[in-house]
């Protein structure tokens, strides 16, 4: 295209610079808000009181500052739990089926410890380290079940994962409604509320959960960054056949990569049933919380495979989500509008990583002399 | 055209005139004629690279010419598609499958035929291809899905899809590469049927002297995107056919071979291999390479030679047999533990497998030191270190890189390879496996990569040179030997041999002795 004595053309850039990067998130939140102000118009008021609400409530107000955060670590949890495959190449859609398997095996250990009906004791610390632990590792048993199938049989690892949150998402129900093992005492369709005694202490406000998610993605990015572990892992992910000329073991990365993120997952599951004040039990609606897993994919792919990249992320969709389901209330605002919200959101940040893609060069026409810099001799 | 083939051809029925066709950076084609007469079988035959597939995908309207003409029954003709030779009665069965895997063989052959009016006529069709089958003595269950039937089975869809079209010229490139041996003789009874029975033009392309032999009354010999030459078959020896592929005599450069071999540093003995579609091609080889000593494996494509690569490399089981490494049995090692005793491994495809596209130049390094507890310490990559490899690479082997944080997809193909060599050949390894390490390298990268096999040997390394090119084998070779559907038809020393006998070998012919 020619204006004036310039041509303007797009080409295909390079990886973009990390300053780039945060302003086009930025830009892509913003031009989802504006897109979703549409929703949140209403008679009474403009979409800006209903912002005003929504992030008041998230991010403000004590109370919703909390449950935002609370959310951004589970979100941050599941984040993990899909990165740390996808570097891998495989892509770990069992995020939910993981997360129950994590809440069932945590609430497993009181149940064992005949502690149903305990209203006090002293469980003592044995307890809160064997709960994230034993759901940590039913969240691996779970992922090495996929990623043995992967390797050895070449089975699609998306298919089974799917295919495991159904299975897992009614065994929940099986244990938590009436007459299961973890029902509660009024067969409300829940689980028995976690006695005190098993519910972690909360330094800052935050659980054990929440300094293990942040302390995790910083140990995930520098092994993807500087370890051999984990540059084996993004070769197979880049270029399994050049991992496998370079002895790299495919059955050991497929294995691997799934029993972290499963530990990860059922560590989600862990914080949000049984570490979060408000829960403390596997609810009715224990599905939405499954579903809400989902948004770890979109964060971790949001941020480029980092895991600290995506903890503003985590956050925001968090905040979102909560204000949003808040606003909604209080506003009597259409059903769903927050789940719109994170639609457009989503959306945005694709169109985002697609411009990255692309530059806009600016030329002059006129054939100036050549002062671009020879391109160099090995190059195409 | 010689005075004899035009006193006895008959008028062509299909002919290409002066067809030129250049793709980026290389000219597949150079002023091509071919004339095929009716009811005959015309072989092309010609090396890898030949520009065989080339010429043929052209005659189908596949791609288009860039100088030249194509004549039908003496009439000139443009195909803009497949399409158009179809309509005009010319089919073509490829070396890979078109088929819809999931359909069923009745199914694949209805889909496109010229005669659908959008209903499917299938009771019709079926009595049709029956009686095709039963005319040319086929055995295919129609009703079979197509991802169930052998390479052979397919192969017969494919040519029963162009019969049931209709077609009375097809063209058939490589159609006995994956087939077994008894597959091959039904293929080649039915091509006779075809011709004699029932006046259908076959264009085969092959590289296989047997095949020729066996049924095609000329040949077209294709040498580097030129016409060597145009015989009819019976008039012509094997040797000679061979001297058209192969080329003019080759000089061959003083290459020092030691009166008594070193301590043996790699020993197969009896090996055998599956390929990717199951069937046993590489079949009981057993050979010894020495330190210091450069064996070279001449072969066309797919006669076993990636997959002696590939189980050397421990990527890909033996099916029998054992291979040694400096004396210890390794047939069963992973590939790490073999790249740590010492092996080193250059393979074919040096984009798709020996670097990794998206990663830059210094951790594509890497690839060939992430198990190496100097470059790895305490578990961490040692990035400096790797940095001043890569660097050191890129000068010694005189690769032509920006800088050696670009990502390897931006190196030119001999770029690439060059730097692959050089990382292999950095570990110092005892046992170098090449596998057509100059392939698609212009003149002087080709030069630069033979002269660092040389040197490797003059370390003391133990190299397996495995190549199509028959100047480069006898350039760096003490020893020389071919495959030829996954057997050694000979491994003798360098001076026991020369190209063209080779070059017989290589098309599965012993040759004239040496």
């Amino acid at each position: 295209m020619k204006i004036g004595v310039y041509r303007l053309s797009v080409e295909r850039a390079e990886a973009p610079s990390p300053t780039r990067v945060a302003l086009g998130a930025l830009l892509a939140v913003a031009l989802a808000l504006l897109l979703a102000s549409v929703l949140f118009w209403t008679p009474e008021s403009g979409p800006w009181a209903a912002y005003r609400i929504a992030f008041g409530y998230a991010f403000v107000n004590p109370s919703g500052l909390g449950a935002t955060v609370h959310r951004a670590v589970y979100l941050l949890l599941c984040t993990l739990a899909f990165l740390i495959p996808l570097r891998g190449g495989l892509w770990n859609i069992g995020l939910p089926g993981q997360v129950y398997a994590g809440a069932l095996a945590a609430f497993a250990v009181p149940f064992w410890a005949g502690a149903r009906e305990l209203s006090s004791g002293t469980a003592g610390g044995v307890a809160l380290v064997s709960m994230p632990l034993a759901a940590a590792l039913a969240g691996a048993a779970l992922g090495a079940l996929v990623g043995l199938l992967r390797a050895k049989l070449a089975v699609n690892e998306i298919l089974v994962t799917m295919m495991l949150n159904s299975v897992m998402f009614w065994l929940v129900s099986d244990f938590i409604k009436e007459g299961g093992a973890f029902m509660s005492a009024t067969a409300e369709g829940e689980s028995f509320t976690l006695p005190e005694v098993f519910r972690p202490p909360l330094p800052l406000g935050l659980p054990p959960s929440a300094f293990l998610g942040l302390a995790a993605a910083v140990v995930v990015d520098f092994v993807f960054s500087r370890a051999a572990a984990g540059y084996r892992v993004r070769t197979f992910g880049l270029n399994p056949h050049a991992a496998r000329y370079a002895g790299i073991d495919p059955v050991r990365v497929s294995l691997w990569v799934f029993v972290l993120g499963g530990a990860f997952s059922g560590l989600a599951g862990y914080h949000y049933f049984a570490a979060v004040p408000g829960l403390y039990k596997i609810p009715t609606n224990y599905g939405y919380y499954g579903d809400l897993s989902f948004y770890g994919i979109i964060c971790a792919l949001i941020a480029r495979g980092s895991a600290l990249g995506a903890v503003p992320m985590a956050l925001l969709f968090a905040g979102l989500s909560v204000g949003g389901r808040f606003a909604q209330g209080a506003l009597r605002l259409p059903f769903g509008v927050d789940y719109a919200i994170l639609g457009l959101l989503m959306t945005t940040f694709v169109l985002s990583h697609l411009v990255d893609r692309y530059r806009v060069v600016w030329q002059r026409a006129a054939p100036a002399p050549t002062s671009a810099p020879p391109r160099p001799e090995g190059a195409r | 055209m010689t005075p004899e083939l035009e006193r006895r051809a008959p008028a062509p029925v299909l002919a290409a005139r002066g067809i030129t066709k250049s793709f980026p950076g290389v000219r597949a084609l150079d002023r091509v004629d071919l004339e095929v007469a009716e009811g005959e079988v015309h072989a092309v035959l010609g090396q890898n690279g030949a520009g065989k597939t080339t010429l043929m995908n052209i005659l189908f309207g596949l791609i288009h010419p860039d100088e030249g003409e194509l004549y039908l029954r003496g009439r000139r003709v443009r195909f803009r598609s497949p399409h158009d030779a179809l309509a005009s009665g010319i089919g073509m069965v490829h070396q890979t499958r078109r088929l819809v895997p999931a359909h069923t063989v009745l199914e694949n052959l209805v889909l496109g035929h010229p005669g659908g009016r959008g209903l499917l006529d299938l009771r019709g069709a079926r009595r049709e291809v029956e009686a095709l089958c039963a005319r040319y003595g086929v055995h295919v269950d129609l009703e079979a899905r197509v991802w169930q039937l052998s390479e052979g089975e397919k192969q017969w869809v494919e040519i029963l899809k162009a019969l049931y079209a209709g077609v009375r010229i097809l063209i058939l490139d490589e159609p006995t590469s994956a087939l077994t041996p008894p597959e091959v003789q039904v293929l080649l009874r039915a091509l006779r049927a075809l011709v004699d029975r029932d006046g259908v033009t076959v264009v085969l392309v092959t590289h296989k002297l047997p095949v020729v032999r066996a049924v095609a009354r000329t040949v077209t010999v294709l040498r580097a995107g030129r016409v060597a030459a145009r015989l009819v078959v019976s008039d012509t020896t094997d040797h000679e056919l061979v001297q058209h592929m192969v080329g003019q005599e080759v000089t061959l450069p003083a290459v020092h071979t030691p009166d008594h071999p070193g301590p043996a540093v790699l020993q197969v003995e009896d090996l055998s291999a599956y390929n990717d579609k199951g069937l046993l091609s590489l079949r009981g080889v057993s050979f010894t390479v020495h330190e210091g000593e450069i064996v070279g494996v001449a072969g066309v494509t797919g006669n076993g030679q990636e997959e002696l690569a590939q189980v050397l490399a421990g990527l890909r089981p033996a099916a029998s047999g054992r291979v040694r490494l400096l004396g210890r049995d390794i047939t069963h090692l992973p590939t790490l533990d073999r790249w740590r005793l010492g092996l080193g491994y250059v393979p074919a495809e040096r984009a798709e497998v020996a670097s990794v596209a998206a990663l830059s130049l210094v951790e594509n390094t890497g690839l060939n030191y992430h198990f190496d507890p100097e470059f790895c310490p305490r578990g961490l990559l040692d990035r400096d270190r790797l940095e001043r490899l890569t660097r050191q690479i890129l000068a010694t082997f005189r690769v032509k890189a920006p800088h050696p944080y670009v990502r390897a997809q931006h190196l030119s193909g001999g770029n690439l390879q060059k730097l692959v060599l050089g990382r292999v050949l950095s570990r110092r390894p005892r046992l170098l496996v090449a596998h057509l390490p100059t392939q698609g390298l212009d003149v002087e990268a080709a030069a630069f990569v033979r002269a660092q096999l040389l040197e490797a040997k003059a370390r003391g390394a133990a190299v397996l040179l495995i190549s199509e090119d028959l100047d480069e084998i006898f350039a760096v070779s003490d020893r020389v030997g071919a495959l030829y559907e996954g057997r050694f038809v000979a491994l003798v020393p360098r001076s026991e041999a020369d190209p063209e006998t080779v070059g017989a070998w290589m098309a599965g012919s012993m040759g004239r002795p040496a």
